[in-house]
């Protein structure tokens, strides 16, 4: 019997709503638009205004076997959005409420469908934002921030989406409702499978934030280098100490010369604009729209007059927040820049980009006119591989585009590096860059996205990256999605196995250090202390707290090696990685021979206080509201401890002292902060040994095994 | 400048948050880019008259897209040109009723700037009632205050007008005849002492990105859920007649009650 089709769910079959549904923003996609091929068109788009009729949808899909692709506001950049022949198209823009937030646990509800500017302007409105700054927050919804792992301008202060989401409502054909994090129903290991899991498991329908109160203050500032391995060792000394900066964007030679992006903040309007529209800006410097075809066309022999003539690159930092903590760091990030042989430009090149930094993708425009194509690829890995990397993908794809690059994620266990690069001729010219690009990335041991994720682009090269880990991706997909109703053949695509690259960790360079995952805490402190000095996030037992339960700033394990079914396997090739699903935490349980790195505070200033004071984990947490971030933040036979390292350590220090008096200062002791899992309780609950800005923790009354396997068999709807 | 339609359609559709009809009825179809898209095909003679005809249908003409693009395309200009174009191809002499959708339910009546579009007269007889128009001659007017940065509070102000389009007001008609007669936005503080803060994103000399009378409430700029509810509870008051001065102020809006908007009906009527 045909399933009955769920009438009661708005739903469209017009044909400009079928149409509109067939495209995201995959710029392969505009390719074959202007080049006049038709994109594929689902049969149906639903316009779903509650869970419910979310579940009901996808309940008629997967009894039909019809494909369901969610899509948002479609700002995806790799074509995992778009609806398919012989789907339906589940748009969430439907789902569009905002509220209820919390201004005493600092959080706020969010559906789907709300557009990122909507959302901010709603935050903003009540004194609140929630930090989340991608260049695509006009066009983006907060559903596809979280299903593909965004990361925002800010990051550096707060975190990229997964660091601020505490709690996820979803849907899935085979589970039903179903809400996983702070609070939730389902099994934690759900967690990092939904997010980035790109509409391949479930269709979030709810999801709660971590937001701040807007910053008191803002510091923006520029920095010139003479050459690019120099600025990234400065930029990677930054994070390194510790100083947290919101906003971190390394522009290299190339794309600062032809940016111009030393222009004092007072360039008038007309002037090209700031922003990561660097080719846009050549194409300014040329009228180059009707002079477009001819670099495009030579783009080997641009790319070695651009190397010619650019020397010197622009660092834009700047930090937001609580003006004392601002100072604080700015200061210290001011002298350490100095120190790295940095040219102060002063605060028009920060203002400049500030203005127009979500002004990028007008850039692209008049490449796409021109009969060209233009496209962005966003890579990470460690410091150490980070340089190499640069130089193996330039020259991968220099001989077929004009490519230039950025950095704008950084963080102490390494760094992001965004390529823009355009080329002139159809997709099968596109294709080949692209597949070049993704090649030397993995090649020269990267992951293959920070940001953007996967989709149909990038699905091959994404399973090629995750290797043997993908069985966990399939035992969440038996258990959530068994009919294979969900966005089938984007985010992992197989091909032939092959073995994770040579390592090249440099542990003195990259801050990491390379542990057995069943080490204890005495021999992985051992294992920092003969590298560089302590534990960054010294867990007493690994895992670390669960995300929900961690500020944005405080990291777990980053890269996990183990094998799996005899095959090596090597995940978290960067500090941070939007290849689909994190399936880390499922290695970390089902491989074998498994290592972790750690991260490494170098040795370095170091400042701790102690005071008795009443509500100790209350006044814990009022430090974290107040911007601080300290590396040591605990309560010790009764006693509130409070530690900061690096160049801001004593003014940071007097800062805690001044707004907790009772503090008195001690010895710097290296201290360990409770593994996790934790569950969330009252403040002032007795047993409380953990806070963030919206929760404090303690131990599980029994800890709960959730092993991935529990995924299978999972109740139906 | 390229050609609007071009611009548009490659476009990553950066204006989507300010377009009342994509926001308040949630298609994709609606978006600016999505209807370039496909005059663009229909210019290469890969899509139908009646395909075009319904796409440019989907626009209100409010002018929001190009007030908020940084490259000034001037898309609402020609697809404006287009609807009279291919206002044949049409099977009726009425836009399409997609937008209208959006407007059910609001049980508000809307003052839509419509400048020769009948989209007016077909939402009248789609609510079943008078809807009231208040031509500015400009797409509401707001551009032609001299020494504004209309960028943000235009969408500001737009967002709000997207809230379940509920809340459509000739406010920057309003804001122009306001300016010319050198009359401060800080009336309505004074006409009304019960009200606080009633914002205004076109207030002459407000001070960027959002003025305000001088209220001591905070702005608020609601998103459609909470204007939506908002724009209920007015209706529910069943009270004809414009509700809506500004959506950004929850607490001022209700607040103000009914005063408001009696007191800017007044006030246009005297004016005219």
């Amino acid at each position: 019997m045909t399933p009955q089709l769920p009438e009661d769910v708005p739903s469209s079959v017009d044909p400009l709503d079928l149409r509109a549904a067939s495209r995201d923003l995959w710029p392969g996609g505009t390719l074959d638009f202007v080049q006049g091929v038709a994109a594929p068109e689902p049969d149906r788009v639903f316009l779903p205004r509650d869970a419910g009729e979310v579940a009901r949808v996808l309940r008629w899909a997967a009894e039909a076997g019809v494909p369901v692709v969610t899509y948002g506001a479609g700002s995806g950049v790799c074509g995992g959005a778009r609806g398919m022949a012989g789907s339906v198209v589940l748009d969430t823009k439907g789902l569009d409420r905002i509220g209820p937030l919390d201004r005493d646990r600092w959080t706020v509800d969010v559906e789907p469908g709300v557009l990122g500017q909507h959302l901010e302007d709603w935050l903003a409105a009540r004194g609140f934002t929630l930090g989340h700054s991608p260049s695509s927050i006009w066009c983006s919804t907060v559903g596809g921030w979280v299903a593909a792992r965004s990361a925002g301008q800010l990051s550096g202060r707060y975190g990229v989406i997964e660091d601020m989401v505490l709690r996820i409502e979803a849907v899935s054909p085979a589970r039903g409702r179903f809400v996983v994090g702070d609070g939730g129903d389902a099994p934690e290991a759900w967690w990092p499978m939904l997010i980035g899991s790109e509409g391949t498991l479930a269709v979030i329908t709810r999801v709660r934030f971590r937001v701040w109160p807007a910053p008191a203050s803002r510091w923006l500032r520029g920095y010139a280098f003479d050459d690019l391995p120099t600025a990234v060792r400065a930029m990677r000394r930054l994070v390194q100490a510790e100083l947290w900066p919101a906003v971190i964007r390394l522009y290299d030679p190339v794309d600062t010369r032809v940016g111009g992006r030393t222009k004092s903040k007072d360039a008038p309007e007309h002037a090209p604009k700031e922003s990561d529209g660097w080719l846009a800006r050549m194409l300014d410097a040329v009228d180059a729209r009707r002079a477009l075809a001819l670099p495009l066309a030579l783009p080997g022999l641009v790319n070695r007059l651009f190397d010619a003539a650019a020397s010197g690159c622009l660092l834009i930092v700047g930090f937001e927040g609580d003006p004392g903590v601002v100072d604080a760091a700015s200061r210290a990030a001011s002298a350490l820049l100095a120190d790295e042989g940095a040219t102060d430009l002063g605060d028009g090149p920060g203002e400049r980009w500030w203005r127009s930094r979500h002004h990028v993708s007008y850039k692209l425009i008049p490449i796409f006119e021109a009969g060209g194509f233009a496209d962005t690829m966003e890579v990470a890995c460690t410091w150490a591989r980070l340089v190499p990397l640069y130089h193996a993908v330039r020259k991968a794809i220099g001989h077929t585009a004009i490519v230039m690059a950025h950095m704008s994620h950084v963080y102490p266990e390494g760094g992001s590096i965004y390529f823009s690069f355009a080329g002139r001729g159809d997709r099968r010219a596109y294709d080949a860059t692209w597949r070049a690009a993704l090649e030397a990335v993995l090649a020269a041991g990267g992951t293959i996205t920070h940001h953007h994720g996967v989709g149909a682009l990038k699905a091959a090269a994404a399973a090629a990256e995750v290797g043997p880990a993908i069985v966990g991706w399939h035992d969440a997909r038996a258990a959530l999605d068994p009919t294979g109703t969900m966005n089938p053949g984007r985010l992992f695509v197989e091909g032939d196995p092959r073995d994770p690259p040579v390592d090249r960790l440099d542990p003195a360079v990259d801050g990491l250090v390379l542990v057995p995952a069943e080490a204890s805490y005495d021999e992985r402190q051992s294992a920092a202390t003969s590298v560089l000095g302590e534990l960054m996030w010294p867990w007493r037992t690994l895992p670390a707290p669960q995300p929900w339960a961690r500020m944005p700033w405080q990291s777990g394990p980053m890269e996990v090696r183990a094998r799996v079914g005899g095959r090596p396997c090597v995940l978290g090739r960067g500090p941070r990685s939007a290849t689909g699903p994190d399936l880390r935490p499922w290695l970390l349980e089902r491989g074998t021979n498994r290592e972790v790195t750690l991260a490494v505070a170098a040795s370095g200033e170091r400042w701790m206080a102690e005071g008795v004071v009443a509500q100790p984990w209350s006044v814990a947490q009022e430090l974290l509201r107040a911007d601080l971030r300290p590396a040591v933040l605990t309560v010790v036979d009764g006693r509130l401890r409070v530690g900061f390292r690096g160049p801001a350590a004593a003014a940071m220090g007097a800062l805690a002292r001044a707004r907790v008096p009772e503090l008195e200062q001690v010895p710097y002791t290296a201290t360990a902060s409770p593994g996790g899992p934790l569950v969330a309780c009252a403040l002032d609950d007795p047993n409380v040994i953990w806070v963030t800005t919206n929760s404090a923790f303690r131990v599980p009354p029994t800890v709960l095994e959730e092993p991935m396997l529990s995924l299978v068999g999972a109740e139906a709807p | 400048m390229s050609h609007p339609v071009s611009t548009c359609a490659l476009c990553p559709r950066l204006c989507r948050p300010v377009c009342p009809v994509a926001v308040g009825s949630g298609r994709e179809a609606a978006v600016p880019t999505a209807i370039a898209s496909v005059l663009w095909d229909h210019a290469r003679g890969r899509v139908s008259d009646a395909l075009a005809a319904s796409a440019a249908s989907l626009c209100v003409d409010c002018g929001a897209c190009r007030s908020f693009c940084q490259l000034d395309a001037p898309f609402p200009d020609h697809l404006r040109g287009a609807r009279v174009a291919l206002a044949g191809a049409l099977p009726h002499a009425v836009p399409s009723p997609e937008p209208l959708r959006a407007l059910e339910g609001s049980g508000v009546t809307c003052v839509i700037e419509t400048d020769g579009r009948p989209f007016g007269d077909a939402l009248s007889q789609r609510l079943q009632r008078s809807v009231r128009r208040w031509r500015t001659g400009d797409a509401l007017g707001v551009a032609a205050i001299d020494g504004m940065d209309l960028k943000g509070p235009h969408a500001a102000q737009i967002r709000a007008q997207a809230s379940g389009l509920a809340l459509v007001v000739a406010h920057g008609g309003v804001a122009k005849v306001l300016s010319r007669l050198g009359v401060p936005f800080t009336w309505l503080h004074e006409l009304v002492p019960s009200i606080s803060g009633v914002a205004s994103c076109c207030a002459p000399g407000a001070a960027a990105p959002l003025g305000c009378c001088g209220g001591a409430g905070p702005l608020v700029v609601q998103h459609p859920a909470d204007a939506r509810r908002v724009a209920q509870a007015w209706a529910a008051r069943a009270e004809p007649g414009v509700r809506v001065v500004d959506a950004r102020c929850q607490a001022h809006l209700a607040a103000a009650g009914h005063a408001v908007p009696d007191a800017i009906d007044s006030l246009i009527a005297d004016l005219a």
